[in-house]
């Protein structure tokens, strides 16, 4: 009997404090709902340069993944400092968790009235577009995100990531004494990964049409294959012990595990080297300084600080813009590269971009 | 089986034979809310102390968490439509338990139910719609069901362990599924079966005809579709054939003591695979509501956690179907809540998986709740939540 009352006792116990905690959450809830619509209409017309609020809505993973979130989310913040606004108010973001959650993730911000949602990834494509025709006093911002049908308040940023990895097949085939180079990359099940790989096959062909080019890519599903960094690094030691010397790491810390593991090989810097990709490497990952030689990069960051400032300018883009790739600055490896070989980058860099060379990969 | 029963809500656990006390029967009723109410509790406020100590303020983050799934009708979709599945990859875990088998499969049954729904959702077109959804939903049934007697069959002819088997089809199942997808590489390699060719480099399906989709209750931005109903409404047949059937009865026997089904005649082989195949289906099934009635495609972003998270609903609700139907309600609205919560706290969404984690942890180890609140454990307790107890 005594167990029994007090076990009653604890669910009262229990049940006082549950209402208790809704006491102070009901009053709230509704009163904030309110004030949203209010600043709706307050932000949504005109859009002078001080209402500017900026939302990022990342693909399923963290906003510091070192890589394609990351380097977004710093665009957004190099643009909201320049423009004066103020992390948390004048722009935030929202962390996917379930990619069923993008549409929810975006009205988020229409709610609040944020007038620039920038949304990361190909896999909201769907759902961006969707928000921007509901929404047209809005602008969207889709990075991968290649439009077919442009509408007016989207811009789509995407890249020309075959061009990068074509310039680092180009500077591999180069700097190869083997004749054997080698890229270990994230799945093929996205688009970027694949034409890095292809671009950089390419690339080698082209300087030297015998080479062997060992393109590996994960094997594991979606969700494993940027976070595999054993992976990343064993089958970079097999690809050094099948005679590569010159390695392409490309998908996430997938790809930084095979950098680090040329890094840490012997020979690292003098006959080995790595090309690390989207961002300057050299900056993100020091444990790869030993053996990279350049990054494989598309300019994330710039492309969307400059899309946001055409947008403020009054000159919104809308369609497709390609942002700026290339390679990153060889750092301390400047004089193992020869003099020729930056000629004949450079070169090879310039047909690319006025259309003279085409790398070869179709999408 | 007995008059005695009380109403729906919250039937007695366990005991195929209820005393007809009523005080007893409330007494069971609240013994059995009890650890799972006080596992949620602990995990909150453990929750808050992790994010005290990250520096973050504990009762934003819950106000946020609150208005994100009950604050405003878009809050309740999104609460409705993450408890869904969870409902029934919950049962799926459930069922199984009863039967003494530990589903960690699940989430494999998930995959291959939505593909199996995606594959007869793209094809026959011109069907009629009460034809084509039913027959897509069967397929993911039949898919699931496949795929959870496998694991059923070899632990009862080669006496594999179901934990390992169903773990390791997971991965079958979710590398199966990134195949039929596959948009092909850069040499040529085939694609896969189900490919959507216009879909260019991505890796996904095309959309199921409208004649396979499951239509909506509330149209979009709410996305409610009619899933929720069957998920309910199969609670309800489970929880009939689990306590009311003679099937149910023989997968509990089985679960609480085999021998004893043996030596009372059951045929415990077949009540295993039975059970495996039960609960394999009902992962199904979630699977192919979810494929038919909110995504409309298969893509590789669709992974199965759900089928995990169907653990968690499945031990909070005590491996009872009104009971799993609740904790698919808590869940769902974790999850529901958890965008509100980052936008208006800056609380990284990350600490609901972890206050998740402590629920699930809390519940499969009721001895740490009895030990913080000095609960006794009674010497002949109907209800301790253990294993499919």
């Amino acid at each position: 009997m005594r167990k029994q009352s007090r076990l009653y006792g604890l669910i009262t116990l229990m049940a006082v404090v549950a209402m208790l905690a809704v006491a102070c959450v009901a009053p709230v809830a509704p009163a904030a709902a309110p004030a949203a619509p209010a600043d709706t209409e307050a932000a949504a017309p005109a859009a002078p340069a001080a209402d500017i609020k900026i939302g990022l809505v990342t693909d399923v993973g963290r906003i510091n993944d070192r890589s394609f979130n990351q380097s977004t989310w710093e665009g957004v913040v190099q643009i909201g400092t320049e423009l004066g606004l103020v992390e948390g108010e004048g722009f935030k973001y929202i962390e996917t968790q379930d990619p069923k959650d993008y549409a929810d993730n975006i009205q988020q911000f229409v709610d609040a009235g944020f007038n620039i949602v920038v949304t990361v990834g190909f896999a909201l494509a769907e759902a961006t577009n969707a928000a921007a025709a509901e929404n047209p006093d809005m602008y969207f911002i889709g990075v991968d995100q290649f439009q077919g049908e442009a509408l007016p308040n989207v811009a789509g940023l995407v890249f020309n990531e075959d061009k990068a990895g074509f310039l680092a097949g180009a500077l591999a085939a180069s700097l190869s004494k083997t004749g054997t180079i080698a890229a270990v990359l994230g799945t093929d099940l996205v688009p970027p990964v694949v034409a890095f790989g292809a671009g950089y096959e390419f690339g080698a062909k082209y300087i030297n049409p015998d080479i062997n080019v060992t393109t590996t890519f994960h094997p594991g599903e979606i969700s494993q294959s940027f976070v595999d960094p054993e992976w990343g690094a064993a089958t970079a030691r097999q690809a050094l012990d099948q005679g590569a010397d010159i390695i392409f790491g490309a998908g996430g810390q997938t790809g930084n595990g095979a950098l680090q593991e040329v890094a840490a090989a012997e020979g690292a810097g003098t006959t080995l080297f790595c090309i690390g990709v989207d961002t300057d490497q050299w900056e993100t990952l020091p444990a790869a300084h030993p053996c990279l030689v350049s990054s494989a990069m598309k300019l994330l960051t710039p492309s969307v600080a400059s899309i946001v400032q055409q947008y403020v300018d009054g000159a919104p883009v809308s369609g497709n813009y390609f942002g700026p790739t290339g390679l990153a600055p060889f750092h301390d490896f400047e004089a193992a590269v020869p003099q020729e070989v930056k000629d004949k980058l450079a070169e090879i860099d310039a047909a690319l971009q006025d259309g003279s060379l085409q790398t070869g990969y179709v999408p | 089986m007995t008059s005695a029963a009380p109403t729906a809500t919250t039937p007695p656990e366990s005991s195929p034979s209820p005393e007809s006390s009523n005080a007893a029967t409330n007494r069971r009723i609240l013994d059995a809310l009890l650890i799972p109410i006080l596992a949620v509790f602990t995990a909150l406020v453990i929750g808050g102390i992790i994010m005290l100590i990250f520096g973050d303020n504990p009762i934003a983050a819950y106000r946020g968490l609150f208005s994100g799934a009950f604050g405003d009708a878009r809050g309740w979709a999104a609460t409705v439509r993450k408890m869904t599945p969870l409902i029934l990859t919950g049962l799926s875990v459930a069922v199984a338990f009863k039967a003494g088998l530990f589903n960690i499969g699940a989430s494999g049954q998930f995959i291959m139910g939505s593909v199996a729904s995606v594959a007869v959702g793209i094809n026959f077109e011109g069907m009629s719609p009460w034809l084509h959804a039913p027959l897509a939903l069967l397929a993911g049934i039949a898919a699931g069901a496949i795929w959870g007697a496998i694991p059923g069959i070899l632990k009862v002819y080669t006496g594999a362990h179901e934990v390992i088997v169903t773990i390791m089809l997971n991965y079958v199942a979710s590398l199966f599924a990134s195949w039929t997808v596959y948009a092909g590489g850069t040499r040529g390699q085939s694609t896969g079966p189900l490919w959507d060719p216009t879909a260019g480099a991505r890796s996904e399906t095309p959309d199921v005809l409208a004649s396979a989709q499951l239509p909506w209750i509330f149209a979009p931005p709410y996305r409610i579709h009619w899933g929720v109903a069957l998920a309910l409404i199969t609670t309800v047949v489970i929880w009939w054939v689990i306590y009311r059937m003679t099937l149910g009865f023989e997968i509990r026997t089985v679960g609480e003591n085999p021998r004893a089904a043996k030596y009372a005649g059951m045929k415990v082989n077949w009540v295993v695979i039975l059970a495996m195949i039960i609960a394999g289906g009902l992962a199904g099934l979630a699977g192919g509501i979810e494929t038919l009635g909110l995504n409309h495609k298969f893509a590789t972003e669709f992974t199965g956690a759900v089928g995990f998270d169907g653990i968690t609903t499945a031990l909070l609700g005590q491996n009872n179907p009104f009971g799993v139907v609740l904790a698919s309600f808590l869940i769902g609205a974790m999850d529901a809540g958890g965008t509100r919560m980052q936008f208006d706290s800056g609380v990284s969404a990350d600490i609901i998986g972890v206050i998740q984690g402590l629920v699930l942890a809390f519940v499969a180890a009721p001895l740490i709740v009895r030990q913080i609140y000095r609960i006794h454990v009674q010497v002949k307790s109907s209800s301790g939540p253990g294993w499919g107890k």
